[in-house]
């Protein structure tokens, strides 16, 4: 530093030294000339400081902190700027009706439905279907892209009279949006009633197959507390414990599918075959909710870690079996090469177990299971396959190779741990309707997830004045903002699948904007430090600048005063 | 204002949290220890045996972020190459062959550590370097090195401030990364570590008070150095003989009641004003809650027969993998045309990644030397030719 | 160039100039082959010298980029080099330094025996003691231009720059032969010159003012006299638009534009690299805190930068002063500085012979030069090798270093004022001598 500041002085200091010598020595006073270029000096240095260094000062030392709109992040966050609702549209088939019956029994059952409703933010809205022999086909509709004008179809009823019966009974179907109900004939109401055992019926059915979907809605809705008030205490624990073990959501999940065997053998299994089979039309129902990827690994000789419990021989069952405490254990996540990282977002591991030979088959000691679910991790399945006895003095061996048959079970069991860890309800019976009921779940969530992000985002706006907002989060939080009321008018209007994809892109970009990489506030600086930062070069640099400028000014002012003076 | 602001702010935040239900669903240690060089060798074994306690307890390496600065098992120095011990009996080696460190060396710094509570990460950061904690997580985080009033030097070269790390707290609560949170330090002047908090839910422990040294326990001859210091040694030989295992009934309060002045030789410091119903309701959280993991397996059974259960579900899976075999072409045709749709939507999304510019591989390729020599001859040429021009205007112009 | 010989009466007889020349650039050549040739391992040495070799100029990175750029891959890639890519084509058509070294080097002499003759042109040109609006006091004091080439071959820090066959004296050349043609009256050279030195360092174009004052001092010696405004603007045009040539060049050879400019002169601007170098801003910027790092970039390039103003309007007399002092503030103030930058502040420091008796600190200046450029190998050593000594041991002799330059520069500028003002007041010229 010493040498810069002589240096910075050099011009200033020798040309000062000059003058001071000029001064002492020789009584004439400096030339106008001389003055003038001192003058020229002077200004030089100054104009640079004041019209780049100030410039640059600024610019390189402001934190740059795009604007948000802050008011209306709040307001997101405090639920003040969407209401979430979810009218569900149910259709109603009487292809055996005269139209005013239909309407009487729509306008009765509607009625009957309404009383029974006690959460507002969800309900079931009748209709009548024109045409009732095209109902019968769109029970997959639900599971594509929604046309962008109408509301999705969540249920088809199809009201089928039948001879012969006391009651109306129903019947779901279990590989579609259809609920059929057969009714005797006789109790098709009359108009005049306001009241009928079949609108009361169908009522009553319609409530309990949304039964558990409104409590879970009403559940994320109200932020994690208790629901409804008529929700079972036994359905208000089966949906803390599945959103418990349910991942966190992300755009896009990783499957890692993994064969971990202690020996040599199996060394193949036929997996390309087993999710093409198993696990891709699952996928592909799923994919309105997320992104799957599906990687998968063969390990051999993996050993359990040497804290885990060993398994023991079970004589009574005549298997090895693994107590159920210890199956936190039986991962061995220090070895066994899991977790990869497989570019962004969560990784799901379904790992496929084959004891060796000597410890198989190989279950769970309590109720003979063969597999279990790490909540937010993944699931594992106990393979057992029939052991080959080749030699004669050899011991019975695993086959070395796993064939698509084998593997059925497993991967069945793979789809469904899927399911219960991407939080699936698990009523009703039908496939579809679950996987409907989780868009509606999704698009709750999400649609509440990134608006206490932008709230989050906004107090930590305000309470950290120090930290970096860039441009890039500002267009983030506004393409959240903007996608999160598409997402809450199309729910409004019932359009599910647009809602999620939505919310989805909401949640996105959300979290982009809260954990952008350069938000990460300064080191805590207060001003003192400032200036202990500033001074020790710019000191030495200053001092004679501001000096040779004071008394520049001085020498101004004084002439200005001896030229009043004079005249 | 700003002041008024926060404390209302705070207060808010604290109402909501009180009416979460009390219950975590995960477990997270973040033990950090901050300083290298060999006779600094007891913040890295203090730091060891937490996580070697954490482990016992059942938190899975995957969900213990262990930031070391400095290698003290292969330092040089060390008498006993390959371990570190916590103690000079010696028994029990820290670094056995199952030690997972997330950041060690020069990674330990300020900036990744405060990137790391608030996941503000680069996309290709590895899992295992991230905090995946969530609104359902209890986080431990345990901190060791030398510290003075208000901050803890991170390797000689830099320090963090309680401002700093209240902010970063601050922030993990507002984005939820955390269900509570025990914050536990051992350096000189500690408790002035966690003065400036005030996100809710934390309860937060140092091991002296302003103006005091934090000191070490006892030095192992042979090793050389002092092996641990005195806050952390009792406080793990509280949770080693008392804590014995997961199911341990022991609470946060038989913890803190358990430190002994006489013998830390400092006063150790609680701060409970943050955790909602204050001390009485911090006092009952177990120790568990912290250092152990939550025992949360869900074996299926398979002779179940409600609705969700695994048998339902195989069933309908299995219906469907029979629909969707038969529909199969069809079905992606479909969907190829509604994906369309659904690819303008995401379309913001996606744009973002591409912006980064990848270094892909490029070929390398012997040129024909001739060819490079011919662009060089031109070149040259041409700069010959424009000086040589210039000469002679230059000189017809004087 | 032959102007200029002719426009100043030569002290001496043609015939014993030429001997003389021919006696300084032969042995020049002859030692530098020596060297080569008896230690083959020196230049090797040198090249990986932090002293010679900077990211900017070493000749190291500018194999990486020639090797890549032979092979059609962006010699930007990998991040090593960052040099001008004009320079590629050019390496291009000498054979392979490690295998060939020998036309590499002896390239590189004859560019030093280029810019010796250069320097001999400036220095008979007399501009340096008599120009259109100056006249020195000790005139007859003076070196001729074999001495000044003289100095400038066997300075030992111009042949270390020269067998390290650092890039930089490229920009030495563009410098010299910018001034050398400006001093003879070719404006339109000089201007090209100095475009081709910008383009190859950046920081070159902060002469342009006082090479422009220059060129319009020796053109109003002559017969049509253009407006002072017009003249420079017509200079900026000619040195922009060989820049733009240059670069446009350029980008015809790399193909990216954004790519090398950021590699080259975002680098020179930015200072990413902070490797140990004699300069000032590789500890600066280590130790700086981050947030602060943007501004004190700006703070020191700008201090770079304020000289020119200052020093121009102090000097106007003397534009060549100013120039040769400014290369004084670059070798001790700019971000990736070497011994070539001190060495090129040396070869013109002989201009000013006449300047000599009016410094007072030669001896100091001298011993602290000497000090430390003998000490600052060893303490090098003693840091990156060794392993005894830390990071500030270094630091510190590269403190002395620009110490020893600053007190020099500041002398000579000191003894230039002193003689400006003795030219005013021609009574005092004796007393004064004495009283120093």
């Amino acid at each position: 530093m010493t040498t810069k500041t002589g240096d910075q002085e050099s011009p200033q200091a020798s040309s000062s030294q000059g003058d001071q010598l000029s001064v002492k020595r020789a009584p004439p006073p400096e030339t106008p000339a001389a003055l003038q270029t001192r003058f020229r000096v002077i200004a030089a240095f100054w104009a640079v400081i004041i019209f780049l260094g100030f410039p640059i000062w600024w610019k390189t030392t402001s934190i740059y902190r795009a604007s948000l709109p802050i008011e209306e992040m709040v307001d997101w966050a405090d639920g003040k700027a969407c209401r979430p609702v979810f009218p569900l549209d149910i259709h109603l088939a009487t292809p055996s009706m005269q139209s005013f019956e239909a309407q009487h029994l729509l306008r009765t059952t509607q009625h009957t439905l309404d009383d029974l409703n006690e959460f507002a933010a969800h309900h079931l809205r009748l209709k009548l279907t024109n045409g009732t022999t095209t109902a019968v086909h769109n029970g997959e509709d639900n599971l594509e892209y929604p046309a962008k004008e109408t509301a999705d179809t969540a249920l088809t009823v199809r009201l089928l009279p039948q001879d012969g019966l006391a009651s109306p009974w129903s019947e779901l179907h279990a590989a579609a949006t259809q609920l059929d109900i057969f009714y005797p004939p006789s109790q098709v109401p009359v108009p005049s009633s306001s009241n009928s055992p079949l609108s009361t019926f169908i009522a009553a059915e319609l409530q309990q197959l949304y039964g558990e979907e409104k409590a879970t809605i009403a559940h994320i809705l109200s932020g994690n507390t208790a629901g409804l008030d008529s929700t079972s205490p036994q359905l208000a624990e089966d949906i803390d414990r599945r959103l418990r073990r349910s991942m966190k959501y992300a755009e896009t999940y990783h499957l890692s599918f993994s064969l971990f065997t202690p020996g040599s053998e199996p060394s193949s299994w036929d997996i390309e075959a087993a999710v093409k089979e198993y696990v891709s039309p699952l996928l592909q129902a799923l994919s309105p909710i997320s992104n799957f990827t599906v990687d998968t690994q063969v390990q051999l000789y993996a050993n359990f870690a040497p804290t885990a419990p060993k398994p023991e021989y079970d004589e009574s069952e005549a298997a090895w079996t693994l107590k159920k405490e210890g199956l936190s254990a039986f991962v061995n996540a220090a070895e066994w090469p899991l977790n990869p990282s497989i570019g962004n977002g969560p990784t799901i591991n379904f790992i496929l177990y084959v004891p060796d030979p000597s410890q198989s088959p190989l279950i769970v000691k309590e109720n003979r299971a063969s597999s279990w679910i790490v909540p937010q991790w993944g699931g594992v399945f106990l393979l057992n396959p029939p052991l080959s006895n080749t030699g004669e003095q050899s011991a019975p061996s695993n086959p070395s190779h796993l064939s698509l048959d084998s593997l059925g079970p497993a991967f069945m069991t793979f789809s469904h741990q899927l399911l219960t860890l991407l939080g699936t309800p698990s009523t009703p019976a039908s496939l579809p309707l679950r996987l409907q009921t989780s868009i509606r779940i999704r698009a709750a969530s999400l649609l509440l997830s990134a608006s206490s992000t932008m709230g989050s985002l906004a107090r930590l706006t305000k309470s950290l004045p120090s930290i970096p907002i860039p441009a890039t989060v500002a267009t983030s939080v506004s393409t959240t903002l903007s996608h999160l009321s598409a997402s809450c008018v199309h729910l409004r209007e019932g359009r599910f699948g647009a809602a999620l994809a939505s919310a989805r892109v909401a949640e996105t970009e959300a979290e982009r904007s809260f954990f952008e990489k350069s938000m990460v506030g300064q080191v805590y600086f207060p001003d003192e430090h400032k200036v202990a930062v500033y001074l020790p070069l710019l000191g030495p640099i200053g001092v004679p600048l501001v000096v040779g400028l004071l008394k520049e000014l001085k020498r101004i002012a004084a002439r200005r005063k001896a030229n009043g003076a004079a005249s | 204002m700003a002041l008024l602001f926060r404390f209302l702010q705070a207060f808010a935040l604290l109402l909501l949290a009180s009416a979460v239900v009390a219950e975590h669903t995960s477990n997270w240690a973040v033990l950090v220890s901050t300083s290298r060089f060999w006779f600094n060798y007891r913040h890295l074994a203090n730091v060891l045996s937490l996580y070697r306690t954490v482990k016992r307890l059942g938190i899975p390496d995957s969900q213990i972020i262990l930031m070391l600065p400095d290698d003290m098992a292969c330092n040089p120095r060390n008498a006993f190459p390959g371990t570190v011990y916590s103690n000079a009996d010696r028994a029990v080696d820290l670094y056995g062959d199952n030690i997972e460190v997330d950041y060690r060396g020069y990674e330990v710094t300020v900036e990744n550590f405060i990137r790391l509570l608030t996941d503000r990460l680069d996309e290709d950061v590895p899992r295992s370097k991230r905090l995946g904690s969530d609104a359902g997580s209890n986080v431990l985080v345990y901190m060791t090195g030398h510290g003075g009033d208000q901050f803890l030097k991170f390797q000689d070269a830099e320090e963090i401030g309680a401002w700093d790390l209240a902010d970063a707290f601050g922030q993990m609560w507002e984005k939820k990364r955390y269900h509570e949170l025990l914050f536990m330090i051992d350096t000189c002047q500690a408790n002035t570590m966690y003065t400036h908090f005030y996100s809710p839910n934390i309860v937060a422990t140092g091991s002296s008070e302003i103006d005091q040294s934090s000191y070490s326990h006892h030095a192992d001859n042979d090793v050389g150095v002092a092996v641990i210091d005195r806050w952390t040694y009792y406080v793990l030989e509280f949770l080693e003989t008392q804590v014995t295992s997961v199911t341990s009934k022991l609470n946060l309060g038989d913890l803190f009641d358990s430190y002994d002045e006489s013998k830390i030789h400092s006063q150790p410091g609680v701060r409970w004003d943050l955790f909602p119903g204050g001390e009485q309701e911090g006092r009952l959280r177990t120790v568990v809650d912290f250092f152990g993991n939550v025992q949360n397996v869900e074996v299926e059974n398979a002779n179940a027969t409600e609705p969700g259960s695994l048998k339902e579900d195989l069933a309908e899976i299995a219906r469907l993998v029979e629909k969707w075999q038969n529909r199969d072409e069809e079905y992606s045709a479909m969907l190829a045309d509604s994906a369309t749709n659904v690819t303008e939507d995401l379309h913001s999304s996606s744009l973002h990644l591409k912006l980064k510019s990848t270094v892909g591989p490029t070929k390398m390729a012997e040129d024909s030397s001739w060819g490079k020599r011919l662009v060089g001859i031109s070149v040259v040429g041409a700069c010959t030719a424009i000086w040589v021009a210039g000469s002679f205007l230059g000189r017809s112009s004087v | 160039m032959g102007t200029s010989w002719n426009q100043q009466p030569n002290p001496h007889p043609v015939m014993a100039v030429d001997r003389r020349k021919i006696a300084v650039f032969g042995a020049a050549f002859v030692l530098r082959l020596l060297l080569t040739c008896l230690f083959p391992s020196l230049p090797d040495l040198l090249t990986g010298r932090v002293e010679v070799s900077t990211p900017v100029n070493s000749f190291k990175r500018l194999q990486e980029g020639l090797f890549l750029y032979t092979r059609n891959v962006s010699p930007y890639d990998g991040g090593v080099f960052h040099q001008a890519p004009l320079l590629l084509p050019l390496f291009a058509l000498l054979p392979d330094a490690k295998s060939w070294p020998l036309p590499t080097a002896i390239f590189y002499f004859l560019v030093d025996l280029m810019n010796a003759y250069a320097l001999m042109t400036i220095s008979a040109s007399g501009q340096s003691v008599k120009s259109r609006l100056h006249s020195a006091v000790r005139k007859h004091v003076r070196w001729d231009g074999v001495s000044v080439a003289a100095w400038f071959l066997f300075n030992p820090l111009t042949i270390a720059t020269c067998l390290a066959r650092s890039t930089s004296v490229f920009t030495t050349s563009g410098i010299l032969f910018a001034i050398s043609n400006a001093v003879g009256g070719n404006s339109i050279n000089a201007m090209l010159a100095l475009g081709f030195a910008s383009y190859l360092s950046l920081y070159p174009a902060l002469l342009f003012i006082p090479l422009v004052l220059l060129c319009y001092d020796r053109r109003l010696e002559g017969p049509s006299p253009p407006s002072a405004g017009s003249f420079i603007i017509q200079h900026a045009i000619l040195l922009l638009a060989s820049v733009a040539g240059l670069l446009g060049l350029s980008c015809l050879i790399t193909g990216n534009f954004w790519e090398f400019i950021s590699a080259t002169y975002g680098f020179h601007l930015l200072v990413p690299d902070l490797t140990p170098n004699v300069g000032l801003w590789w500890y600066f910027f280590i130790e700086m805190f981050d947030s602060f790092r943007e501004f004190f970039l700006g703070v020191f390039w700008l201090h770079l930068a304020s000289y020119v103003g200052g020093l121009t309007a102090r000097f106007r007399s003397q534009p060549l002063f100013v120039i040769t002092s400014l290369l004084g503030v670059f070798a001790v103030f700019k971000p990736y500085p070497s011994i070539s930058d001190a060495s090129l502040f040396f070869a013109l420091l002989p201009l000013y012979r006449h300047l000599f008796p009016l410094m007072r600190y030669t001896f100091f200046a001298g011993s602290a030069i000497l000090y430390s450029s003998l000490l600052g190998p060893a303490f090098y050593h003693l840091w990156i090798y060794a392993g005894s000594g830390n990071a500030n041991f270094f630091y510190a002799i590269t403190l002395v270093w620009s110490l020893g330059l600053s007190i020099l520069l500041a002398d000579t500028i000191f003894a230039a004022l002193r003689d400006e003002w003795e030219q005013e007041h021609p009574e005092q010229v004796g007393t004064e001598v004495r009283q120093v």
